[in-house]
């Protein structure tokens, strides 16, 4: 017996904890349905092209690009947004220390650097600053508010927070 | 918004191979897939999933050989306790692989398939003299990875086949390797990867990423190489991360570097 091929798929998730059940289009993409469907506006698109990472959001913990992430392939999943990071209606320790370090302008692609670095820290692997550098590499910030960004998540990290001068941002993989 | 298209998700390898075809597309992180249905580039009638598909999962030793299933992300390959011991370079490498929500997404096989002329892992694996398997209704075939990733964005694959596995080939013990990148935007603009093993003829050298297919020059030792006539070889194509002489000219300094850094690896 072949196996169908479907137009409109039946989905279950949960989305910050709460379940969710929706009949999407194969085309819909996790942002558009986070956004348009659900009215979760604080994921943000952009580039469109996993380059940006204004629009990440965490999929069973992993970070990914919603922009380019199907809806149908968070069937089953947990899903995590910035609106999911505040406890008890209040900011948690992340958003607080993006707060205290200025580590926004606009804001438009805090809500990406949230999710990114949540993924991070949650690892574990947030061990210095040379690997929060490397973590949020594919995050971009034109108000070029890197600096404070880093020091936000090494200070939730709880790793020391400056390197040498001059040895902060851009480093590529060696 | 993406082209509309239908979603087959089948559940084992067979009923993949029943249903793929030129409209009716492998599909799994999408990494590459979606992005070029997005621009208009492809627009196939079904995405045919993948992911649940058991037997192109999983990283095992297998007959003298590393075996990567296809599916696999480059995330967990960057981890994975098999292809660290074995292969440590393609563990970097796929630890360094686009972003961190590529890495996530992304699957080995996608990457190769996809044919993508800056791959940082067909570079890689190039140098270790890994092959795929592709399976399609008349059977399997071995290809190298070298004559796979055929030109850019071109693989040697059928419409109706699928990758399966990557095999490399275990490395004698004492083989030494190191990938070096130099890049500041999204894409590098040369890789160059460089393994040593100990019997004649088995240092390779491989620079990706400069022009449209990796290159594979052979020594019996790397002090053998000369990067400014490897440089000079190359066949570069002028592009966003760098002119014809500019990348000569990168790809000498990384060659020079790799020979430096496998001197100093363990």
């Amino acid at each position: 017996m072949s196996v169908p091929e479907l137009a409109i798929v039946e989905i279950s998730l949960h989305v910050n904890g709460t379940p969710i059940e929706r009949a999407v289009a194969p085309r819909t993409l996790l942002v558009d349905f986070l956004r348009e469907d659900l009215g979760l506006t604080g994921t943000k698109v952009s580039c469109e092209l996993q380059v940006c990472g204004v629009c990440t959001v965490l999929v069973n913990d992993r970070p990914v690009s919603s922009c380019t992430f199907l809806a149908v392939d968070a069937d089953g999943a947990h899903v995590r947004t910035v609106e999911g990071l505040a406890e008890g209606g209040a900011p948690n320790r992340l958003q607080e220390a993006f707060v205290d370090h200025h580590a926004l302008q606009c804001g438009f692609c805090t809500p990406g650097f949230l999710m990114m670095s949540t993924a991070l820290i949650e690892s574990g692997l947030a061990t210095d600053r040379h690997a929060i550098v490397e973590h949020l590499e594919g995050n971009i910030c034109r108000c070029t508010g890197y600096q404070p960004i880093i020091d936000a998540v090494a200070d939730v990290a709880g790793c020391p927070r400056r390197l040498a001068a001059g040895n902060g941002h851009g480093t590529s993989h060696p | 918004m993406l082209p509309p298209f239908r979603l087959c998700r089948p559940s084992n390898l067979a009923e993949a191979l029943d249903v793929i075809g030129e409209e009716k597309v492998p599909y799994c992180g999408g990494t590459e897939l979606l992005l070029a249905m997005r621009a208009g580039l492809h627009r196939p009638e079904t995405l045919v999933d993948i992911k649940q598909i058991i037997e192109l999962a999983g990283v095992r030793v297998e007959e003298g050989a590393v075996v990567i299933g296809g599916i696999e992300r480059h995330m967990d390959l960057a981890v994975h306790p098999v292809v660290r011991e074995h292969l440590p370079m393609l563990a970097k490498v796929e630890g360094g692989v686009g972003n961190a929500r590529v890495r996530a997404q992304g699957s080995i096989g996608g990457n190769l398939c996809f044919a993508e002329p800056k791959s940082d892992i067909a570079t890689a694996l190039v140098a270790y003299g890994g092959e795929v398997t592709l399976a399609g209704p008349n059977g399997r075939r071995t290809v190298p990875v070298a004559e796979f990733v055929a030109g850019p964005y071109f693989a040697d694959k059928e419409p109706d086949e699928l990758l399966v596995d990557i095999r490399v080939p275990l490395p004698d013990s004492g083989t030494r390797a190191v990938y070096l990148k130099y890049q500041v935007t999204e894409r590098p603009t040369v890789g160059v990867a460089l393994l040593n093993g100990r019997s004649e003829g088995s240092c390779r050298l491989v620079v990706g990423a400069v022009g449209e297919v990796q290159t594979l020059w052979t020594y019996d030792d790397p002090s053998q190489i000369e990067p400014d006539a490897v440089a000079a070889e190359l066949d570069p194509t002028p592009d966003l991360t760098g002119s014809e002489r500019y990348k000569r000219h990168v790809a000498g300094v990384f060659i020079r570097r790799a020979i430096d850094a496998l001197g100093a690896a363990a």
